[in-house]
């Protein structure tokens, strides 16, 4: 079967196309390096499919727009291959000293967060509501479109915290430190995966799908950082 | 026009026209003229215009303020560098505007060259409105230093030689003699200069970040809706069409105005270049 994923392309037709959230990239590229990806938001993923962009499968990291494909009948049944968790991160060598949720608070905290509408930036309301501190919303000093517009900021040292997945901080090296926050402020954040309706090469669509939770699969999601359902 | 390269000529300039047109027309036909008109008036819409003229504003007042002299420099006078001098203030016209946010960050960004300089001051740019201004006037001042150069060296050099033989010192001659007369191309200038500007994205996203009712200025808010309120989103685009074609209109009229103008605003002034073009 691997094999099969592996060779989707080798027939001269057009690759497998995956449409997939950011922060599936490293991973998705490793378990099929033959096919096709366009790695983004996830929402502005599901508005390109819903604008008609062929695709095969579509990988979100919310399972809020393959619900609502799959209810407008654009995508199947989504199936749910990996979790991830909400993790703070701050500049490399940590400059302003922020251990903790509470940090945040301080008058002069540069905080960078999603967007509303944003997997990652709902994520991040969320949680803070939990928390009890809507009021850290007041230190944001920029919504981002996605998550790499989060990391970014604070790689560079312009925002001195901001919140992304945890498989982020492995993505960016050193460049950013990842501090964990509190397990009962976190839902699980699922990842569904689904294949596109009208996908011109279902069947591959439908193994790479069924990659994702094989024993490879699951052993890369891992190594990633990823939970696993 | 009947021969075989006339139309070919008439052919690709047909093919042209509708591919540049029907883009737009497509947007106003996505959704209807009502809804239109209703998104525009919604809170993101509004809250974006106004940090889009705030900042477009401020950033065009530095522009003219700062760069009519450059042009008139550049313009009227010749210079060792001078060559050099006009690439680097063009260059901006032809750099991504991405790299250009990207450079913002690395000279005036917290941990950039002139960060900790800045920080001394109390000043730190990335995520305010002024960084927005920043970004703004690195991207837009081209389209006006070029136009007003330009507009400068075409005053004829002997009307501003006969001012000067008149007892007018220099700075009197170029407020009296040589800004009335480019008066046309430098507003033409400034118009396009101010277009751009208000449709700066790259440089603005990477230095200034988005931030609704502080930076998020409306092409950044055109993305921010995409993937939210897509009707929005074809408001606000919708208005920054007509914004554009307004803009076009004016310089164009402008243009037509100096031309004309430039003949007899002073009678002195057109008695002197009509007797040496005699």
């Amino acid at each position: 079967m691997l094999a099969l994923v592996a060779g989707c392309g080798s027939d001269g037709g057009e690759p497998l196309t995956v449409y997939a959230a950011s922060s599936l990239t490293a991973v998705f590229e490793q378990l099929a390096p033959d096919a096709r990806f366009n790695f983004a938001g996830s929402d502005e993923l599901a508005t390109q499919l819903r604008e008609g962009a062929q695709a095969d499968v579509y990988a979100a990291a919310s399972p809020r727009y393959p619900g609502e494909l799959h209810e407008e009948g654009i995508v199947d049944e989504p199936i749910v291959f990996a979790t991830n968790r909400l993790v703070m991160v701050v500049p490399a060598g940590n400059p302003s000293g922020i251990r903790e949720l509470d940090d945040l608070a301080a008058a002069d905290v540069r905080l960078v967060i999603g967007g509303e509408g944003v997997p990652i930036g709902d994520y991040t309301r969320e949680l803070l509501a939990r928390a009890g501190r809507p009021d850290v919303l007041e230190r944001v000093v920029s919504e981002e479109e996605d998550v790499k517009g989060v990391l970014a900021k604070v790689a560079v040292g312009e925002a001195d915290a901001g919140f992304v997945y945890t498989t982020d901080v492995r993505a960016a090296g050193g460049d950013v430190e990842g501090i964990e926050l509190p397990s009962e402020l976190q839902r699980p954040i699922e990842y569904p995966a689904a294949v596109v309706r009208e996908a011109e090469r279902g069947e591959e669509a439908q193994r790479f799908v069924e990659l994702l939770r094989s024993p490879r699969g699951r052993a890369a999601l891992r190594a990633a950082g990823f939970g696993l359902p | 026009m009947r021969s075989p390269f006339g139309l070919l000529l008439a052919g690709a300039t047909t093919l042209a026209a509708a591919f540049l047109a029907l883009p737009l027309v497509a947007l106003f036909l996505r959704i209807p003229p009502g809804v239109l008109l209703d998104q525009l008036s919604s809170d993101v819409a509004r809250e974006a215009l106004v940090v889009s003229l705030k900042t477009s504003a401020g950033a065009h007042i530095i522009v003219l303020l700062v760069g009519t002299p450059v042009a008139y420099l550049l313009g009227t006078r010749v210079f060792r560098g001078r060559g050099l001098l006009i690439g680097l203030v063009e260059l901006p016209l032809v750099l991504p505007p991405a790299v250009a946010g990207i450079a913002l960050l690395a000279a005036f960004g917290n941990r950039g060259l002139l960060g900790g300089s800045l920080e001394a001051f109390g000043v730190s740019l990335p995520f305010t409105q002024a960084a927005v201004v920043v970004a703004i006037v690195f991207v837009s001042s081209p389209f006006y230093i070029r136009q007003a150069a330009a507009s400068f060296a075409a005053v004829d050099p002997l009307l501003l030689d006969a001012s000067r033989t008149l007892g007018r010192g220099p700075g009197r001659t170029f407020l009296r003699v040589a800004l009335p007369l480019a008066a046309g191309g430098l507003a033409a200038g400034s118009s396009l200069a101010f277009a751009r500007g208000l449709g700066e994205f790259g440089a603005t996203i990477i230095f200034a970040g988005s931030f609704a009712g502080v930076t998020r200025t409306a092409p950044l808010a055109i993305y921010a809706e995409l993937d939210r309120d897509f009707d929005v989103a074809v408001a606000l685009g919708a208005l920054l069409v007509v914004f554009s074609i307004a803009v076009m209109a004016i310089m164009t009229l402008l243009l037509s105005w100096t031309r004309s103008s430039s003949r007899s605003p002073f009678p002195f002034a057109s008695s002197i270049s009509d007797s040496t073009s005699a």
